[in-house]
């Protein structure tokens, strides 16, 4: 990545804020510039257009969840990273169907905070081991289908494997393994309720080979006529 | 040895050899209470069948002989039949279960008003040989009144005595009239007075039998309990002998030095062991959850980070399995270095419990039935999954 990605923070308390940027700091490349910091979301208001090029967005503000602040957000064409202490595999799937590119748990922050947003920032998936357990957990009437490759790669990325390993254990490529997590995250991005970024993700996936347009085609014609 | 298996503890373990009874005897409806309501049952069909036959070859066998004497032997009839249709409505109240009082005391007024009007319609002087209604009202007073007070069938009799009484000395009285009056009150009341007791009485004893035999199924229930909490605590010790005796004899007579990290790594696993055998001895839900917990413990006291972390449905996995996961798991908590992330996820066919930890040494080699465990190593980390199939 060439040019620098510029970042907000949305986030009530000082001392995660402090750790956010010392994470993006310590960056040996400086990829990520923060350009906002704000400890509510009326900061952002009105919400015309994206406050940068990823928003990093606590979901309890002040005590309160604002999971469903995020679909305005998304619809304004801000990339939202999800970053919470919550963990729960529901609450998880939720706001990955809101639009968030990824979520972040506040103990999987500092191995995978700069990833998610870098990767938000060019349109393409990071899957943390959260969101690895929220798809594994499933089990919804409407959850997609995943492969037993997608799901294998998935279970070892969520034991705490990492990816080289899971692909020593598979015999796969670690590029292999990753397209495996990412194609699982693409049958989510397909599913549920429209958002731009996830049209985006989709589209970059599509180019970058993950996925092929006829697979999203039939996600979607199954998410929306279930067996 | 002692970062071998431990013998499973069979008590703690395995089926429970007393089946539904013992884990909850208030669950369903007790068999002495079937047994009970059954006697009862039984003894009400028993009465109803004398009031019944009494009605109808007893007050019967007088009807009809006499028909020629009474003044309307349709009236008589009629009168026969009422007392029919009032048997049959007690003894369906009786058979269902149906006490309201009202309808009791309703039918019971319906036997006495037949009383009056059936001894009316006798020819004068003969009342008492050809009187049918008296003895058959008695016993439809007995049917109706099962259920109630004795005292209260008593009085219903006396009443329906007196009503015949009253019809006798209207009449106009005799002496022989009063000492047959007497000598007939005195039999059909009696014997009327002694079914109702008696039917009491049985009901009484087969509430009782009841009782004892469900007071009885309580104290084996929890003999079986105690019994099992006993085996549980001898497991517990033999296990204890077996691994943690020895070290702390070592550690006593001094041949094993605390300086030595060997000796404190053996430690380490027997304290894990220890509150493992404590964890397995709670009822908690999820009990493999909580028994890793359990085992985390010793390693967070060590200041070795350690998250767990379960996904879907967790199967309930039988002791035996949870025995080897459980040290497995204690044998990397207690040598990795600084973190250890412990997952947990439900499979459509079984569980796979892991381990992730910057631990030096390979997991010991553990078997359980249906259980395979694997393990694997990049750089610093070991990974450890145990896969159990149901």
């Amino acid at each position: 990545m060439d040019q620098v990605v510029t970042a907000g923070i949305v986030e009530d308390h000082p001392v995660v804020i402090e750790g956010i940027t010392s994470w993006i700091s310590a960056d040996p490349e400086h990829r990520i510039q923060v350009v906002l910091v704000a400890h509510d979301l009326m900061a952002l208001e009105p919400v015309t257009g994206p406050v940068a090029d990823v928003l990093i967005l606590d979901l309890e503000l002040n005590g309160q969840l604002v999971t469903e602040r995020l679909p305005r957000l998304v619809a304004a064409g801000n990339r939202v990273v999800a970053f919470s202490a919550h963990s729960g595999p529901g609450l998880v799937r939720e706001v990955l169907d809101s639009g968030a590119y990824a979520y972040v748990a506040k103990d999987e922050g500092r191995d995978y905070l700069v990833e998610a947003v870098l990767a938000a920032a060019a349109d393409r998936p990071c899957v943390t081991r959260s969101q690895a357990k929220a798809f594994l957990g499933d089990d919804g009437p409407e959850r997609p289908s995943l492969s037993n490759q997608e799901r294998q790669a998935l279970l070892l990325w969520f034991q705490g494997m990492s990816k080289a390993s899971v692909g020593r254990r598979m015999s796969i490529t670690e590029n292999t393994v990753r397209q495996y997590i990412d194609r699982a995250r693409m049958k989510y991005a397909a599913l549920g309720r429209p958002a731009l970024s996830k049209d985006a993700l989709l589209a970059r996936a599509i180019e970058d080979g993950i996925i092929t347009p006829r697979e999203v085609a039939t996600y979607t014609s199954r998410a929306s006529h279930p067996a | 040895m002692r970062a071998g298996p431990v013998p499973a503890a069979p008590a703690s373990a395995g089926p429970s050899p007393a089946g539904p009874s013992a884990s909850g005897p208030s669950s369903r409806v007790h068999p002495s209470a079937v047994l009970s309501a059954r006697y009862g049952q039984s003894f009400d069909i028993a009465v109803i069948v004398v009031v019944a036959g009494w009605h109808v070859a007893g007050a019967g066998s007088e009807l009809l002989p006499f028909r020629a004497l009474y003044r309307s032997f349709p009236a008589q009839f009629a009168l026969w039949l009422v007392i029919a249709l009032a048997i049959t409505a007690g003894a369906v109240r009786l058979l269902r279960g149906w006490s309201r009082p009202a309808w009791s005391y309703a039918l019971a007024a319906v036997a006495l008003a037949v009383t009056i009007a059936g001894a009316a319609g006798c020819p004068a002087g003969q009342l008492l040989r050809t009187d049918w209604a008296w003895g058959t009202a008695g016993w439809v007073g007995v049917l109706v009144l099962l259920r109630r007070p004795v005292g209260e069938l008593a009085g219903f009799l006396l009443l329906n005595g007196l009503g015949t009484f009253a019809v006798l000395a209207h009449d106009g009285l005799h002496r022989s009239d009063v000492a047959g009056f007497i000598t007939i009150l005195a039999e059909t009341t009696a014997i009327q007075l002694v079914v109702a007791v008696a039917a009491r009485q049985m009901g009484a004893t087969a509430r009782e039998a009841a009782e004892v035999t469900q007071s009885e199924a309580a104290a084996r229930a929890g003999e079986l309990i105690a019994e099992r909490l006993r085996a549980a605590r001898q497991a517990r010790w033999l296990a204890l002998q077996e691994t943690a005796g020895p070290l702390l004899r070592e550690l006593a007579d001094g041949s094993a030095d605390p300086a030595d990290p060997e000796v404190r790594r053996a430690c380490a696993v027997e304290a894990a062991r220890l509150r493992r055998l404590m964890a397995e001895s709670d009822d908690a839900p999820g009990p493999l959850v909580h028994e890793l917990h359990a085992c985390a413990d010793v390693a967070g006291r060590r200041g070795v980070a350690v998250d767990i972390e379960a996904v879907g449905a967790l199967p309930s996995v039988p002791a035996d399995v949870r025995r080897v996961i459980t040290d497995t798991a204690i044998a990397i908590l207690t040598t990795a270095v600084s973190q250890v992330r412990v997952t947990l996820t439900a499979l459509p066919e079984g569980i796979a419990v892991s381990l992730v930890a910057d631990s030096p040494v390979p997991p010991p080699s553990a078997a359980a039935p249906g259980v395979v465990i694997e393990h694997d190593r990049d750089r610093c980390n070991l990974w450890v999954e145990a896969r159990w199939t149901r």
